[in-house]
C-alpha cells in the first residue's frame, strides 16, 4: 500500500504567546516550533497500517526550512520517504492555497491508497486543509475518525468509526481516501535512536515555489503570500478575561470541612444567584 | 453575484433544527442583510425535511432553498457537499454561513474548495468591512488568542458560526420556498454509513448548552461520575470532561471539552476536581460565569474562575446540589 501522511508545523501553543509589532500576528522570536500533535496520531495511523498490509508511508509538508525538523520526527518514527513543498512564504500561505499546493504535489506521487492528516492544526484552529486536499484529489474524505476498523487494500475500502453530535457512525468508504485525525483514536510512538539515525539517509525530496506550475493550480504566486489570501488575518489580540476570582476556603486550613461544609454550600448557591445571577 | 446572505439549516439526529442555525439567522440579519441590501435566506438539506421552513421563517429568512433527498439522510457529506456547491453555483449568495457543528466541520470546507471561496471556521463575530466585505473574529492558538479577518476577491464569502456565540431573537416572516434544482446521484455518494448509533440523553447537548457541569480526572472513577450527572440534571445541564478523565474511562469521549475536545460557551461553567490545564482552558475558557471546586488550592483552574470552592468533592456536591434542587425547584 502506499501511504501518505500530511503533516504541519505549528508553534508550541503552550508558550506564553504575544502580539507581534504588526499587531496582525503572533510573535514567533523565540518560539518553539513542534508537529502538530494531530499530525502525531496520522503519522501513527499510517505507520500501523503499512505494519499490517506492508507498503510505504510517504510524509508530505509544507513550509519554511525549519519544517525539516518535524519532517525527520515522522521519518524517525516510520516513514519512509518525504516531500517538502519549501519556502518562506508558504508561513503566510492561506488554507485555500495551501490545500491546492498540497494536492497539485500528491498527483506527482502517483497512485496512492490512503492519505492521513490531523483534524486540525492547534495554532490557526481552522481544520479545512485536510477537507480541501481531498476535495482537489476528487477522492472522498470522512473526518474526525476516532478509530479505523479495517482498511483493506483487496476490495480496496476503508471502514471507519466517527463520533458525531449525539452519536457515532461507521462508515464504509472506497480507496483510495483522505482520512482526518483526532486525537485518542491511537498511542502515537517515540522516535527511537535507530530510528533517528535512520531518518537521516530516507529520502528526500524538496520541492521549491519556482518549481510549482502556478497556471495549473488556476492562482497566481501572489496567492501564496499574506496579502494574496482570501481570508487576511488584519489583527489579533490576546484578550486577559478579568475573573471574579471569588473562593471560598476553610478558616484554618485550605480546604472547607466539616460544618463549614454545608455553609459554604450555600454561600456558592448565594453568589450564583445574587452576584453573577445565572441560577 | 447577489447582496444575499445563505444560513445553512444544521440538523440533529432526531430531525429538529439545532438552536446555532437560529443564533446564525438572528445574527445574520443584524449585521449583513441591511447592509448589504440583499435577502436572509436558509438553505435547507436532508431528507424528509420539507415542513421545517417555517421554523426558519420564525428567526427571520424570507426565502428558503429546500433539497429533499434520500441521498442526503445520515449526514452525507458528500450529497451536501453537491447539494450546497450547486445552489452557491446557480445563485451566487454574497454570505453563507453554517454551524460550527462536527458536521459543519466535515462539509463546509469542502464546499468552499469546490465553489472556490474562502471560508473562516468557527467564527465568534460576523459583521462588515467599510466596503462591505465579511468581517470576523474567531479564537486562535488554542484560544488564547483571537484573530480578526476580513475577506478579499469576489467571491461568496463562507464562514461557520460557533454555537452559543450569538442570542437569537424571532422576527416572524412568511418564507417564500424554492425547491433547488440539483440532481443527486447514488453514483455520487461514496462514503456509506453501515451503522449509526445515537445516545438517548434527556440532556442538552455540549455545545448548545446555557450550562455546563463537567468532571475530571479526580472523579476517581466511571460510577462517581453520578455527582457529576445528578448536578446537571438539577441544572438543566449538559456534562462534560476532561481528556483526563475521557483518557481513563470514567466517561465517554463525546463529553470531553477541550482543545482537543469541544470548545463550549455558556453562560454557567461548573468544572468540578478540574485543575485547569492549558488545553482544558481552550475548550471553556469563554465560558460567561466559571465555578470550581476542586480540593488543591493551588490548582491552576482557582486563577480562571469567577467563583469556587477549596473541598473535596465528595463533600461539597451532595449538599450542592439538594440545595440548587431545592432552589429550582421553587423556581
Amino acid at each position: 500500500m502506499k501511504i501518505l501522511v500530511i503533516i504541519s508545523q505549528t508553534q508550541d501553543t503552550e508558550a506564553k504567546i504575544q502580539v507581534s509589532a504588526s499587531g496582525d500576528s503572533i510573535d514567533t522570536e523565540g518560539m518553539k516550533w513542534i508537529m502538530n500533535p494531530y499530525d502525531e496520531f496520522a503519522i501513527e495511523e499510517a505507520i500501523q497500517t503499512k505494519e499490517k498490509h506492508g507498503g510505504e508511508v510517504v510524509i508530505v509538508a509544507i513550509g519554511p526550512a525549519r519544517v525539516i525538523e518535524i519532517i525527520r520526527q515522522a521519518l524517525a518514527m516510520g516513514a519512509d520517504s518525504a516531500v517538502h513543498i519549501k519556502g518562506d512564504s508558504f508561513a503566510d500561505t492561506d488554507s485555500f492555497a495551501t490545500g491546492k499546493l498540497i494536492a497539485s504535489e500528491i498527483k506527482k506521487l502517483g497512485e496512492f491508497d490512503v492519505i492521513f492528516t490531523g483534524m486540525k492544526i492547534i495554532d490557526e484552529e481552522s481544520g479545512q486543509v485536510g477537507v480541501q486536499v481531498a476535495e482537489e484529489l476528487g477522492i472522498p474524505h470522512v473526518s474526525l475518525v476516532s478509530k479505523v476498523i479495517e482498511i483493506n487494500p483487496d476490495s480496496k475500502k476503508a471502514i471507519c468509526q466517527k463520533e458525531i453530535d449525539g452519536g457515532h457512525v461507521v462508515v464504509e468508504v472506497p480507496l483510495p481516501c483522505l482520512i482526518t485525525c483526532p486525537d485518542a483514536m491511537n498511542e502515537p510512538r517515540y522516535a527511537s535512536l535507530p530510528g533517528i539515525m535512520k531518518a537521516k539517509k530516507k529520502p528526500l525530496t524538496e520541492v521549491s515555489i519556482d518549481d510549482i506550475n502556478f497556471d495549473d493550480l488556476g492562482f497566481s504566486k501572489d496567492a501564496v503570500s499574506k496579502e494574496g489570501a482570501r481570508v487576511k488575518t488584519i489583527g489579533i489580540e490576546v484578550p486577559q478575561i478579568e475573573r471574579k476570582l471569588k473562593i471560598i476556603k476553610g478558616d484554618d486550613e485550605p480546604m472547607v470541612k466539616g460544618e463549614a461544609v454545608a455553609k459554604s454550600a450555600e454561600e456558592l448557591i448565594k453568589l450564583l444567584r445574587e452576584d453573577a445571577k445565572v441560577i | 453575484m447577489s447582496n444575499d446572505v445563505w444560513v445553512v439549516a444544521d440538523l440533529k439526529l432526531d430531525g429538529t433544527i439545532r438552536k446555532v442555525t437560529f443564533e446564525a439567522l438572528t445574527e445574520a440579519k443584524k449585521k449583513l442583510v441591511g447592509k448589504l441590501g440583499g435577502q436572509l435566506c436558509a438553505v435547507l438539506l436532508g431528507s424528509g425535511v420539507s415542513g421545517l421552513e417555517g421554523e426558519l421563517g420564525k428567526y427571520g429568512a424570507e426565502k428558503v432553498y429546500v433539497v429533499d433527498s434520500e441521498l442526503l439522510k445520515d449526514f452525507n457529506t458528500e450529497g451536501y457537499v453537491i447539494a450546497l456547491s450547486e445552489l452557491i453555483k446557480q445563485n451566487e449568495p454574497a454570505v453563507v454561513i453554517a454551524g460550527n457543528t462536527v458536521f459543519g466541520q466535515d462539509y463546509f470546507p469542502r464546499v468552499a474548495a469546490r465553489v472556490g471561496s474562502g471560508v473562516a471556521m468557527d467564527t465568534i463575530s460576523i459583521d462588515l468591512s467599510s466596503d462591505n466585505k465579511l468581517q470576523i473574529e474567531r479564537f486562535s492558538h488554542s484560544s488564547k488568542a483571537v484573530q480578526k479577518q476580513v475577506f478579499h476577491g469576489g467571491t461568496t464569502m463562507m464562514a461557520t458560526v460557533r454555537p452559543n456565540s450569538f442570542k437569537t431573537e424571532e422576527a416572524p416572516a412568511t418564507p417564500e420556498v424554492v425547491s433547488g434544482s440539483v440532481e443527486l446521484n447514488p453514483g455520487d455518494i461514496h462514503v456509506k454509513v453501515v451503522e449509526l448509533q445515537t445516545k438517548e440523553s434527556d440532556r442538552p447537548e455540549l455545545t448548545e448548552a446555557e450550562r455546563v457541569v463537567a468532571g475530571g480526572r479526580g472523579l476517581g472513577s466511571e460510577e462517581n461520575f453520578k455527582y457529576i450527572y445528578e448536578l446537571a440534571d438539577a441544572l438543566g445541564a449538559a456534562a462534560g470532561a476532561t481528556r483526563a478523565a475521557v483518557d481513563a474511562g470514567y466517561c465517554p469521549y463525546d463529553m470531553q471539552v477541550g482543545q482537543t475536545g469541544k470548545a463550549v460557551s455558556p453562560n454557567l461553567y461548573i468544572a468540578i476536581a478540574i485543575s485547569g490545564s492549558i488545553q482544558h482552558i481552550a475548550g471553556m475558557g469563554s465560558s460567561k460565569v466559571i465555578v470550581a471546586i476542586n480540593k488543591d488550592p493551588d490548582a491552576p483552574i482557582f486563577q480562571k474562575c469567577d467563583y469556587g470552592i477549596v473541598g473535596d468533592l465528595f463533600d461539597i456536591l451532595p449538599p450542592f446540589t439538594e440545595k440548587v434542587k431545592a432552589l429550582l425547584s421553587e423556581g
